[in-house]
């Protein structure tokens, strides 16, 4: 079944990131109270009411430290919808456009015709305590004592460098041209421009992983509504549709008990989402993709194949900035914006749409048709990211 | 013997990984392979992950391999993480490709963390964690 032109995107609803509760004393918001802000703003995007979620599709990130298996359900009672279709992401980072797969699907079945996706985490402000740690994680790794991604991250940052030459200039251009995005980006949390010196020069958190390498975590809510392109166009803002959508989840390039851990899923879900929506690489005109950590987007520009694999000459001469070849991360991404967990990944979906809508301020990218947006969770044993979901958007049918 | 570390976390000792335990506690480092198509399969499961079957044998492996990747820890960060290991700062946390091919998660112990470098060849050591756990470690292979 191809999506293309299926559903699109009408409400976009981003709550400012805070750090609120890092020190003592500090006033605290809960998950809560971003994920109702983040509703608010998205159904005053889409110039919509809560009545109108009733009975329609309500998709719920599952934050990672919020071991409550019904959290999905608990959104519904805090928000006061009643769904006619529940979906949890399940996907890990990859939640945010998981959903506007499955979403899109129930949509063009007839099920529903409007879908509320959100998410919200508050990590700094609300203590669930570690949660359930995959039984991999528990048995194979923790016990070695592994520090969480950073370790696993690490090693996929030294074997990229080992077999391909890459050093940290490769690696600080795409954190600089993030950065630069943010300084443009009034909802960015870090701002301050800064050079390939200050990357080089950040402090080692998982050798060869720098802090200017790593996402950061932030409290915050993010949503995005999506409906039929019938109910779209009687919606207030330019329907922004989907036109494509791939997801590959547990991917393994190699035998699975040794895999290529240099390749990422994004490999095959991009593949299947630019072939569902009709597009080259060279009808894209920005990538928003899911940055955990700088290696990560790197490697997913080669999966994508707007390079070969190992082609350092190519990051040296292409201009990733807004007004460059090939922008990327166009409102500085979860690196300079903030991660409020899972919900994290929905930021790229919502700058996307925000650039294809000609809404992005001084960032804003001529003449943009079509942008291709990625999700990324779970790092499983002995591999690469393990969930990958790519999302192909654009502005005319 | 090496001293009883009981304060780091321990894996769960499940049905499927016991055959592993029980052999690494004879100092043997044993792997599931598969009957029907051969691939070794790692971690412990009931079916080979490649074909389906569940015709799977333990098997000895040779206990060498290089090394994959590796990184340095100098920092007990994260919420899964024990302070347990705090005094074994800085250590290696390495991926091993196992000659036989599998890729384990392990530590590289026996020689300074400067001295770690990928390709290195490596053979396993068994550190005692607790009655029952004896951990695979891997030392750098002197020929
Ligand atoms: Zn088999």
């Amino acid at each position: 079944m191809s999506l293309r032109n299926k559903a699109a995107i009408v409400g976009l609803g981003e709550t400012p990131t805070d750090r609120l509760g890092s020190k003592p004393g500090e006033p605290r918001k809960s998950s809560a109270e971003y994920l109702a802000w983040a509703m608010r703003l998205a159904l005053d995007d889409a110039g919509l009411s809560l009545k109108d979620l009733n009975g329609q599709g309500l998709g719920v990130t599952i934050p990672t430290a919020y071991p409550q298996p019904f959290w999905p359900e608990e959104v519904a009672e805090i928000l006061g919808i009643t769904p006619g279709f529940l979906l949890g992401g399940a996907t890990g980072g990859a939640g945010a456009v998981s959903l506007i797969g499955g979403m899109a699907a129930a949509i063009h079945s007839g099920l529903i015709d409007i879908a509320l996706c959100i998410g919200a985490a508050a990590p700094f402000s609300e203590h669930f305590g570690g949660g359930i740690q995959p039984g991999d994680m528990r048995d194979w790794e923790i016990p070695y004592g592994t520090m969480g991604p950073n370790s696993k991250i690490a090693m996929v940052m030294r074997r990229y460098m080992h077999e391909y030459g890459a050093t940290l200039d490769h690696f600080g251009k795409i954190a600089v041209a993030g950065r630069y995005h943010a300084s443009l980006n009034p909802l960015a949390y870090l701002r301050k421009p800064i050079t390939i010196d200050d990357y080089k020069n950040s402090r080692l958190v998982a050798d060869p992983v720098r802090l200017l390498d790593c996402v950061m975590p932030a409290n915050g809510g993010r949503a995005y509504i999506l409906a039929s392109p019938e109910r779209a166009k009687t919606l207030r803002k330019k329907p922004i549709y989907l036109k494509g959508f791939g997801e590959r989840s547990n991917p393994s390039y190699g035998p699975r008990a040794g895999s290529n851990t240099l390749v990422m899923g994004v490999k095959d879900a991009g593949k299947v989402a630019m072939e569902m929506a009709g597009v080259k690489n060279s009808d894209i005109n920005f990538l928003q993709l899911y940055d955990d950590y700088i290696i990560v987007v790197y490697l997913q520009i080669e999966d994508l194949e707007f390079c070969a694999k190992g082609d350092l000459g190519f990051f040296e001469r292409t201009d990733f900035t807004y007004q460059g070849q090939l922008p990327i991360q166009t409102g500085g991404g979860m690196i300079n914006v903030g991660q409020p967990s899972t919900a994290g990944g929905m930021l790229h979906i919502i700058e996307a749409a925000r650039q294809l809508r000609g809404e992005a301020g001084e960032r804003q990218v001529t003449n943009a048709k079509t942008g291709l947006v990625s999700g990324l969770g779970v790092l499983p044993y002995g591999k690469n990211l393990g969930c990958c979901a790519v999302a192909v958007l654009g502005n005319e049918v | 013997m090496a001293e009883v570390d009981v304060g780091k976390p321990l894996p769960a000792i499940t049905s499927e990984a016991k055959p592993f335990w029980e052999a690494a506690a004879q100092n043997k480092l044993v792997m599931q392979r598969c009957r029907d198509c051969q691939a070794y399969v790692w971690t412990p499961r009931p079916a080979c992950y490649e074909c389906g079957s569940e015709r799977l044998e333990w098997q000895e492996l040779s206990g060498k391999g290089q090394v994959y990747s590796f990184t340095v820890i100098r920092q007990v960060v994260g919420r899964a993480a024990s302070m347990a290991f705090e005094k074994e700062i800085p250590y290696v946390i390495a991926w091993i490709d196992l000659d036989e091919g599998p890729r384990m998660i392990s530590n590289v112990v026996g020689c300074p963390v400067e001295d770690v470098k990928l390709g290195m060849t490596v053979s396993v050591v068994f550190e005692q964690q607790s009655p029952e756990v004896w951990l695979p470690k891997f030392k750098p292979l002197v020929s």
